[in-house]
């Protein structure tokens, strides 16, 4: 009982001299309704980390590590994407040797170079057969290519024919097309 | 009760692992996640603002966007028939001839504009992202004068592949 | 006997806490006992390489990791063969995943060289062929299979999913649609943001930054096909730039990996069509 009453003074002069304290060591103790029930009460102290450094800055950090996932090196080889790369590269090659050659032919006089049309073919025409096919058939196939896989975009560009099954038709429908034209004219 | 044992079942297993998991043992293997040679890696990852910033849009400009892909368009169904025609006439007038070899130029110069922008971008390499369009701008004007250069003083591009094909 | 009353509802009131790892095991692990019916049966072991890496340790390169599971004790799909790894072999190997049925897109990943939802790829039964499974190509990875997708949500948010409208209709309630008008949403309001189509592009690969990508262009178009939307013109004008639409070049590997069957390719075309009326 004497205890009791010790317990029970201290508190009051406790609250009477620092209001926040009484408050803080109450809502720490354990309640006794929880105790009833079984359950601890749980109590979440101010955090005392000792990782001083910014916490907004910590995941900016760790965003600079990061690896970039592998990508063309493992996607599935597919007529959509290989096609188009296919397109691209193609297109890049014809246009590049046109720009070669007309830019060259514009610095020929200046350069000494003759680049007619006439000591072309006469040079082509000096060429064995199987290198006339060959060398045709490398110039004809980008281009048949280009041109058909230009078509193919151009009706896509519509909205039609843009479902699975007819893009893979379409597309493998280009590749047979264009290196059996290119074939006809690398044989002309 | 059955249901309290059925329940604890899945537990006893993880207990006791499969004995075919446990034989095996994860083997490792030294991954390249990227090409040794690779042309122009990514940046480190980099966020402006926080996840509920949208993402900023890029700023317009009257030569980019619709029009300029209308106009592509445009060009590139032009050079449909414009490639059929010289096969089926044999031989072009040199105002066709002249026709073709400028709608080519153009939509090449498109083709390698859209490739620049592509693979050096403006945000990546701001230095060679404007290096490689005056390059391709030179490029093309020395082709458009070359090919004039071509068309009055030889026989025309369509009637030089046509000798050349038939050499 | 009321005190076994009372253990009884302290079981019932635990339950939730047993029951999501009760399940997860049960669907990523056929029952030996209950569903073999023979155990005899020829082990039908097949190895998954799997890509890892760990952010704890930043200096070390990415690597493959190989597994190998008996076919007979794994569930059909991707998201089970993961999940028994995860859970009987190596319990670091981190990847997403919710629904385990193709509606939240957590599972996305590239499997077997194609992006899909593991949850929705059957395991191929050819146990001669070893499977690949990788995050989504060229995105960050924040650990093993997971990758980060601040930015795709960034860019969502730049085109504003929302209706937009300033006029209150006519008699004062919902905003109504004719049934043809309704029927231009659909395979646009299916999407569920996987992310599989916009990091199959390989232009969203070079450009991801401003380029818009797949994903968001078709909820983008979701949006300017929507009757009820009154910012169509603003909407349209956003994306007039060469970037946000316009390094689209048809490649078409977006419709070819939806693993919701939707067909992203055909709503930048609609856009690119609007976008010449405008």
């Amino acid at each position: 009982m004497l205890s009791q009453k010790v317990a029970q003074q201290s508190l009051r002069r406790l609250a009477v001299q620092q209001p926040y304290a009484l408050r803080w060591s109450l809502m720490n103790s354990v309640s006794p309704a929880a105790v009833a029930l079984g359950r601890a009460v749980q109590t979440r102290h101010a955090a005392t980390s000792s990782n001083s450094s910014d916490p907004t800055k910590l995941l900016a950090q760790q965003r600079l590590n990061r690896p970039v996932s592998p990508h063309l090196s493992i996607y599935r080889p597919q007529i959509t994407w290989i096609g188009s790369s296919i397109h691209r590269i193609t297109g890049i090659a014809l246009s590049g040797s046109l720009y070669l050659y007309a830019s060259a032919y514009l610095a020929s006089p200046m350069l000494g170079w003759d680049l007619g049309s006439a000591s072309a073919a006469a040079a082509f025409a000096a060429l064995p057969v199987v290198a006339k096919v060959a060398l045709k058939t490398t110039m004809a196939l980008p281009f048949t290519y280009h041109c058909m896989n230009g078509v193919r975009h151009l009706i896509w560009d519509t909205g039609a024919g843009l479902t699975n099954p007819q893009v893979i038709k379409s597309g493998w429908t280009v590749v047979g097309l264009s290196t059996l034209s290119a074939l006809i004219l690398a044989f002309l | 009760m059955a249901s309290i044992a059925r329940q604890s079942s899945p537990l006893l297993r993880s207990a006791f692992r499969a004995p075919f998991a446990t034989k095996n043992v994860a083997q490792v293997v030294a991954f390249h996640a990227s090409a040794k040679k690779q042309i122009l890696p990514p940046l480190p990852q980099t966020i402006q603002g926080t996840m509920n910033d949208p993402a900023p849009i890029p700023k317009s400009h009257p030569t980019e966007g619709s029009y300029h892909w209308t106009f592509e368009r445009i060009v590139s169904a032009g050079l449909v028939p414009l490639c059929i025609a010289p096969f089926a006439a044999g031989s072009m007038s040199p105002v066709m001839d002249a026709v073709i070899c400028s709608a080519i130029v153009v939509h090449s110069h498109i083709g390698f504009h859209a490739s620049i922008t592509d693979y050096f971008p403006t945000r990546r390499v701001p230095k060679t992202h404007t290096f490689m369009i005056w390059l391709l701008r030179a490029f093309t004007l020395s082709t458009a004068v070359g090919l004039y250069e071509f068309e009055t003083n030889d026989v025309g591009v369509t009637e030089a592949l046509r000798r050349v094909w038939n050499a | 006997m009321a005190a076994l009353r009372t253990t009884s509802r302290l079981f019932a009131s635990s339950k939730p806490l047993f029951r999501p790892a009760a399940f997860t095991r049960s669907y990523a692990t056929v029952d030996a006992l209950s569903q073999d019916p023979n155990p005899s049966e020829q082990p039908r072991v097949k190895t998954f390489h799997v890509y890892r890496w760990n952010p704890d340790q930043p200096t070390e390169k990415p690597k493959m990791q190989s597994y190998s599971l008996d076919l007979n004790k794994t569930g059909p799909m991707m998201l089970d063969a993961l999940i028994r790894i995860k859970n009987e072999m190596d319990p670091t190997l981190t990847f997403r995943r919710s629904c385990r049925e193709g509606i939240c897109g957590s599972c996305a990943m590239n499997i077997d060289g194609v992006n899909t939802l593991a949850c929705l790829c059957r395991i191929p039964t050819d146990t001669a062929k070893e499977s690949r499974i990788y995050p989504l190509p060229h995105t960050y990875v924040v650990k093993d299979l997971v990758p980060d997708l601040t930015y795709f949500y960034k860019q969502y948010k730049s085109i504003k999913p929302y209706l937009q409208r300033d006029t209150p209709t006519a008699d004062g309630l919902e905003n109504r649609q004719s049934p043809e008008e309704r029927k231009k949403l659909d395979g646009l309001y299916e999407c569920i943001l996987c992310a599989c189509c916009s990091t199959s592009c390989p232009s969203y690969w070079w450009n991801s930054e401003e380029y818009l990508g797949p994903a968001i262009l078709l909820q983008s178009y979701r949006w300017l096909a929507d009757s009820r939307d009154e910012k169509t013109a603003e909407r349209k004008a956003a994306l007039d730039n060469s970037m946000s639409v316009y390094r689209c070049h048809t490649i078409l590997n977006c419709s070819r990996t939806c693993p919701k069957g939707l067909n992203p390719a055909r709503a930048i075309a609609e856009i690119k069509k609007m976008m010449t009326a405008h």
